[in-house]
């Protein structure tokens, strides 16, 4: 790559004068243990990781952490991270005229070949884009050439990536540690190549989509129609890529020295979820199920403690208390490291008597606040939504928490579902306040229930992606419904504004056509979306109603289930057909058993049928 | 306790620097940065009793964000015997960059806490102005005041004031190169502790600054 005077690293005395004038200053130094500084003149190909939104989440992003160590493995390439600072810190760099750089070296982000950067969901599509500018880089990608990085997206967000088309080069499907090496073997095989030339070495890997290479068709009356490869070399569909078993845990995790969100080692126990839950996108496009066996996990806790120091370790996945044995594993864990002062932490745990056991043996004494989500108040909405619990069964639970010593139980609910009516909100409220009482007899008049709830927004690839979102009047009245009724001392409520969900629905559904309202609106200030103190409603209503599209067609109709959707030439592995049973099990009120009872021909196993011999098929339960 | 020998002392102290990206964490998240430093070294850190054991760290005096420190003091307490030449050899290869540690050893188990032996701090602000006859008529003006009321830090202490004068016990300008040596020594008592970066308010500076660093600590021995 040209390597012009922009391209030089920041001095440190520059950085220095500057970060005395904003706040928390460590987020843009780096200097985390297990950094990586390579010499990059000695490299020929550089990568920089990003996540677009502020170092403390980024940090805590599992995947970034797994390419990190992927990447700088290889004797070929150089991998830096960068992050998107806060508005103190964005506006003391443009203000000195430097542009976004990289923590190891605190060069240029433009300095770059490859810009890997996080597409894992919807309010983080402003912050590409600021990323970009930030880093002085044409935000569109017909704008950028081969003097450029070539700009890679990914994550659940890449699942339905059309918002971002106009400034994203190209998006990894799926899992994306194999593909990942292939694209830099692929870069690394053409090293004068023009941005055309790069985009052709892209088309040809399995996984990788290339927004330019296709044309949208929308049908008179507006509606989406199909997505047209532009040449014979473009596949019509891509289909997700998979691990045939969980990648090798990173040892030498980077360990912040400022607080982050998820401050300690991770070791991933499983990918994917049995659960089947209807609204859910991570059980689609996470299968199949892989679990790491327990002697590896064991042997990872030694090792990535070794080299971190960290005093916790989260044992990373979608529904921990499914992982065969994990009670066994746990008992060998604490057995292992009692003497260690190592504690362990287990998220996404079920409603059932066997969670709150294994939370219990974890906890050891610290009892803070107890989470769990029936997601829907009402045995009948559980059903639909295929959340296999009971209500006698949340109030068992509830008190078994009270009782071994816990004050705060975190529940977590949505609004909004398919086929909900007032009554099962006012069910939200009942509920709430019969584990408060059960809470109080247990415990005494200091136990709190705190109520947290979410709008539903129907996400691409999930059973209900054909479902709209709720109108505006109707989650208004059942928020007012749990606002009237949540009132007491002791229950807490925490909601979302109704733009909030209507902009994520739109952009979890959006085609084409929105990638100049996203631009627009980032023009206009929308940035960190997801951020109470800095997102811009006014910038978002201003550039949709200046667009002229119809947001409702977008977010508040239902689907025909016949109607192309224009995520569908991404293939999550798991069939449509599949889906639009489930969908009609749905209406009929009909539970789908965990697959690891009985399976439902999802699709997964044939599609990667070819894989499976090397290790895996879907755990089962006896 | 104090009769026994002092290489017998589980209690050790520790004089290090921070610098570079260390120097803009806050005196937390040093704390978490030396906890988990000392762990990866595999030294056997005493840990209290009770449902959330911590490691017992004790430092000198909190540093300031943004402010290196040349001569920091950690006191920590061990499980078993530690030669303080291992510890350092334990130490190597374990610290983050912009921490480096100059010295390890015994010190009585019943000292003084480190805090309460600090009686004052020294400090260089390295300020970007070229103008040093500016900056010596500011502190000489600053000098020349018999008070110097300031907004007190925090919530609980809203609308109530303190006086920054009486914490600076000397204050001084270097014309060095390339930028300015503004040196301060403050006193630095429990309830009565000068900050550097109040002073640089106090002589409107703080716009100036390219650096701070803690040169010495006054008191403990």
């Amino acid at each position: 790559m040209a390597e012009g005077p922009t391209h030089s690293p920041i001095p440190w005395e520059t950085l220095e004068a500057l970060l005395h004038r904003v706040q928390k200053p460590a987020r843009y130094v780096g200097g985390e243990f297990n950094a990586v500084i390579k010499d990059w003149d000695a490299m020929p190909l550089h990568v920089c990781l990003a996540f677009p939104d502020l170092y403390e989440l980024g940090m805590s992003n599992f995947a970034l952490q797994i390419f990190y160590d992927l990447l700088n493995r290889r004797s070929d390439t150089l991998a830096e991270r960068a992050y998107l600072p806060a508005p103190d810190m964005n506006a003391a760099l443009r203000a000195a005229h430097l542009p976004l750089y990289t923590l190891e070296s605190y060069r240029p982000v433009a300095a770059f070949d490859l810009l890997a950067i996080s597409t894992a969901y919807e309010q983080l599509y402003t912050n590409l884009l600021e990323f970009l500018d930030l880093a002085g880089l044409p935000v569109e990608s017909t704008a950028r050439d081969e003097r450029h990085p070539l700009v890679i997206g990914g994550g659940h967000g890449a699942f339905n990536p059309e918002p971002l088309a106009d400034f994203v080069d190209a998006f990894v499907i799926g899992e994306g540690e194999a593909v990942l090496e292939e694209l830099v073997t692929a870069l690394l095989a053409i090293p004068a190549a023009d941005r055309e030339t790069q985009l052709d070495a892209l088309v040809a890997l399995p996984g990788v989509y290339v927004p330019r290479r296709y044309r949208p068709i929308y049908a008179a009356d507006g509606r989406f129609q199909a997505l047209e490869p532009r040449d014979a070399h473009t596949p019509a569909r891509i289909t997700k890529r998979i691990l045939p078993q969980l990648p090798p845990t990173p040892v030498r995790q980077l360990v912040p020295n400022v607080d982050t969100v998820h401050n300690r080692a991770v070791i991933e126990l499983q990918r994917g979820c049995s659960n089947g839950c209807r609204f859910c996108q991570a059980g689609i496009i996470t299968r199949p199920i892989r679990e790491r066996p327990p002697a590896e996990v064991l042997a990872d806790v030694r090792a990535v403690t070794d080299a971190t120091g960290y005093e916790e370790v989260a044992l990373l996945s979608l529904s921990s208390a499914d992982y065969t044995d994990i009670a066994a594993l746990l008992e060998a864990l604490q057995t292992a490291y009692a003497s260690e002062h190592i504690s362990f932490s287990l998220p996404s745990l079920r409603l059932d008597a066997f969670s709150v056991e294994l939370a219990d043996a974890l906890s050891q004494g610290r009892r803070s606040g107890f989470t769990f989500a029936p997601e829907a108040a009402t045995d009948a909405l559980r059903a639909r939504i295929n959340k296999n619990i009971r209500t006698e069964t949340v109030l068992e639970v509830a008190e078994m928490v009270f009782t071994r010593g816990w004050r705060t139980v975190k529940l977590y609910f949505m609004i909004g579902l398919p086929g909900e009516s007032d009554e099962d909100v006012q069910e939200i409220v009942e509920l709430a306040h019969q584990i408060l009482r059960i809470g109080r007899q247990a415990r005494g008049r200091k136990v709190e229930v705190h109520v947290s709830v979410n709008t539903f927004v129907p996400k691409p690839h999930t059973v209900f992606q054909w479902e709209p979102l709720a109108d505006e009047e109707t989650v208004l009245r059942r928020q007012a419904i749990l606002q009237q009724g949540l009132r007491a001392r002791g229950l807490r409520l925490a909601w979302h504004d109704y733009a909030e969900s209507q902009l994520e629905a739109l952009l979890a559904r959006g085609d084409r056509r929105l990638a100049p309202v996203v631009k627009r609106a980032w023009e206009l200030g929308a940035r960190f979306d997801a951020w109470d103190e800095w997102r811009n409603p006014a910038a978002w209503e201003q550039a949709i109603a200046e667009s002229g599209l119809d947001v409702a067609a977008y977010v508040g109709r239902r689907y025909a289930i016949s109607e192309p959707l224009p995520w569908e030439h991404l293939d999550s592995g798991v069939n449509l057909r599949y889906l639009q049973e489930d969908y009609m099990r749905s209406q009929r009120g009909e539970l789908l058993p965990d697959c690891r009872v009985q399976c439902h021909g999802c699709g997964i196993l044939q599609h990667y049928a070819s894989l499976q011999e090397e290790c895996w098929q879907c755990p089962t339960r006896p | 306790m104090s009769d026994a020998p002092l290489n017998e002392s589980l209690r050790y102290r520790l004089r290090f620097s921070t610098s570079g990206p260390l120097a803009f964490i806050s005196v937390l998240e040093l704390s978490t940065v030396w906890e988990r430093t000392l762990r990866r070294a595999q030294i056997p850190l005493r840990y209290s009793q009770g449902f959330n054991p911590r490691p017992k760290l004790q430092f000198a005096a909190p540093l300031p964000t943004g402010c290196g420190g040349e001569a920091e003091l950690l006191d920590c307490w061990l499980e078993s015997p530690l030669e303080p030449a291992h510890f350092a050899t334990q130490l190597a290869g374990q610290l983050p960059p912009g921490l480096a540690v100059a010295e390890i050893r015994h010190v009585p188990e019943g000292d003084d806490a480190l805090n309460e032996q600090l009686q004052a701090a020294r400090y260089v602000a390295l300020l970007r102005t070229p103008d040093v006859a500016m900056v010596q008529a500011r502190v000489a003006d600053f000098l020349a005041q018999k008070t110097h009321l300031r907004p007190r830090r925090g919530r609980r202490h809203r609308g109530k004031s303190y006086d920054l004068r009486a914490l600076v016990q000397d204050l001084s300008v270097e014309p060095t190169a390339p930028w300015i040596s503004l040196h301060m020594q403050l006193q630095a008592r429990p309830g009565a502790t000068g900050r550097p970066d109040e002073v640089l308010e106090a002589l409107q500076l703080r716009q100036e600054l390219q650096r701070c660093i803690r040169l010495a600590l006054l008191g403990p021995h």
